[in-house]
């Protein structure tokens, strides 16, 4: 007689370990597979074919493609700024979360208030983000112009989105304004970690100000500044909105940063294949860098549960 | 305390929140102003003016509604199946013991290596194969994908502190494993569930750079998409842009006055340990 089919009995066996495991991981393998894993395999093979427009189908060219990008200046002078991009966006927003911690870790009336809200930047979408920068930094309507002019320090309003190195720097800033309030309160709340005791200890050897934050507070959160660099660096080089909304990669190609230069091969020039050229070598970038970092300052390992 | 501690205490903490706050009253105090004042020349700093039609323009001169409404669309959907996924996912990575584990955890989190654009090309390719270009469920799709490794990892602090004991008993008691999922675990960490809702809706809510490749027509336009028209126009019409910006900032704040606390703790407990 063959086994009786039932379903509890297949429910049963399931939530025995380890299926039960697999079980609950298994959607989000197969939604990974489908939605990371093949796209990159098809950005693979992409990059072998002359594909213009999507839906066209390329003739195989092999590296062609590649050698196209490789030797162009435009590749190169996009890597150059996508670098200064990221160590600069880095920077400010690592010593500006830090500054900005340090600050709110002090006892204050409405200290609870302040912790909180200090993250208003974050919540603002990049719509939101690019609406308040270009309406604040406007060559005749702005208040940044105005109160430059105002106080002396420029004769004529500067166009801030209109010239190569203003406009660079003002991307950076408006992207460091909104990303430093979301590691000013993960540092903040590692601050916080740091046991009295030891800080006033220090203090009681004779340490000031600067010598507690060098010898004592920094050393305690440094593996949370690990973390956030690299956050914040793997975020830097995939921002998009901010540049595109305020600059398009301009003017010139000053702004013109990877995500920047692919989006606008591909879906303004119509060469997809160049597109997918361009983001492999940059994707080969990012894992040598992201494997070179949590080498070196990330030990971060999954711990075992108790059962 | 001296007196000169206190002054540069407050100083100091006067200058981080001017630095934080000053442009958002800006956007504020210029969405209520005439058209006249908010062009004028010599900007004011308290409204000389005041008037509700920037808002109003918003509803009867563009489909600010619709986008607004697919906006909430996608945010709703991606949360939901994010909760799911990542939810079912982390347990089972924190929760349970099997071969290939630590590996799946890798695995998972280096998906965040994989720049966005890299995606955005084949995506592309296969959505418009799939035939589901231009509509909300693609953004739904690729949205999830970008949030969900995160989301996992956010979850950690949360999930690992549920006592084992508690799920122990209920098994001794003859309760099968996903009961003592969905009845004991997951409403413990209700707290973190709350802060990856969060996460995920933040992230999707207004979401640029998938939503401009993706989606082609004027109805199925979300929020960044429908204003960004507006500030790339020759003339710029700013009380509609402040008006707007104003309302699509409020959703997030008001989400993050209620699950705020949950979400800095998730993203920090993993980095803190």
């Amino acid at each position: 007689m063959l086994p009786q089919f039932s379903l509890h009995r297949v429910a049963q066996t399931l939530q025995k370990d380890p299926y039960f495991g697999y079980l609950l991981v298994l959607p989000l393998v197969v939604w990974t597979l489908l939605t990371i894993v093949y796209p990159f395999l098809d950005a693979l093979r992409l990059s072998v074919f002359n594909v213009g427009y999507v839906g066209t189908a390329g003739r195989f060219v092999g590296l062609a493609n590649y050698s196209k990008v490789l030797t162009s200046w435009e590749f190169w002078h996009t890597t150059e700024v996508t670098v200064w991009w990221t160590v600069l966006n880095v920077g400010l927003q690592v010593v500006g979360g830090l500054v900005a911690a340090l600050v709110l870790n002090q006892e204050f009336w409405g200290h609870e208030f302040a912790r909180t809200w200090i993250i208003l930047p974050w919540l603002f979408p990049s719509i939101v983000l690019a609406t308040i920068a270009k309406w604040m930094l406007d060559p005749t309507l702005g208040v940044v112009n105005y109160l430059l002019l105002h106080a002396g320090v420029v004769k004529a309003p500067i166009s801030f989105l209109g010239t190569p190195g203003w406009a660079f720097l003002s991307a950076t800033i408006v992207n460091a304004w909104h990303w430093f309030p979301l590691f000013a309160l993960m540092i903040l709340a590692a601050l916080q970690t740091i046991p009295k005791e030891v800080s006033d200890a220090a203090e009681v050897d004779g340490a000031n100000y600067w010598g507690r934050l060098w010898y004592v507070e920094l050393p305690c959160i440094a593996q949370v500044l690990y973390v956030i660099i690299f956050i914040s660096s793997l975020w830097a080089a995939n921002i998009f909105d901010v540049i595109w909304l305020l600059t398009r990669g301009g003017p010139g190609d000053a702004t013109n940063t990877f995500p920047i230069l692919i989006y606008y091969k591909g879906f303004q020039e119509f060469r997809i294949s160049e597109a997918a050229a361009i983001s492999i070598p940059l994707f080969v970038l990012l894992l040598l860098y992201g494997v070179w970092y949590m080498r070196r300052y990330m030990q971060q390992e999954i711990e075992e549960p108790a059962a | 305390m001296t007196a000169v501690k206190v002054t540069a205490r407050y100083l100091s903490v006067f200058a981080v929140l001017a630095v934080v706050l000053l442009p958002a009253y800006w956007v504020v105090v210029n969405s209520v102003k005439t058209l006249p004042e908010l062009v004028s020349p010599t900007p004011t700093f308290w409204p000389h003016t005041f008037t509700w039609s920037n808002y109003v323009n918003l509803f009867n001169q563009i489909p600010f509604v619709t986008y607004f409404r697919n906006s909430i669309y996608v945010a709703f959907a991606v949360t939901a199946i994010t909760l799911a996924l990542s939810g079912l996912a982390a347990y089972s990575l924190y929760r349970c013991r099997y071969r290939g584990r630590d590996l799946l955890f890798k695995v998972f989190m280096s998906s965040y290596i994989f720049p966005r654009v890299l995606l955005l090309i084949p995506l592309y390719v296969v959505f418009t194969r799939l035939r589901i270009i231009d509509t909300l469920t693609a953004l739904v799709i690729v949205y999830v994908t970008t949030i969900a490794p995160f989301s996992i990892w956010m979850l950690h602090a949360f999930f690992t502190e549920v006592p084992l004991e508690l799920e122990d008993a209920a098994m001794v008691d003859g309760a099968s494993r996903f009961q003592v999922l969905l009845r004991i675990f997951l409403p413990l960490s209700a707290t973190g569930l709350a802060a990856l809702g969060l996460y995920a809706f933040l992230m999707s809510w207004t979401e640029y750079f998938f939503a401009l490749t993706f989606i082609i027509s004027d109805p199925h336009k979300t929020l960044p998409l429908g204003m960004a028209q507006f500030l790339q126009e020759y003339s710029i019409d700013w009380g509609l842009l402040m008006s707007s910006s104003v309302i699509i900032a409020i959703p997030p704040i008001i989400l993050f006055a209620i699950a705020g606390r949950w979400f800095i703790k998730g993203l920090t407990a993993g980095a803190i340990k």
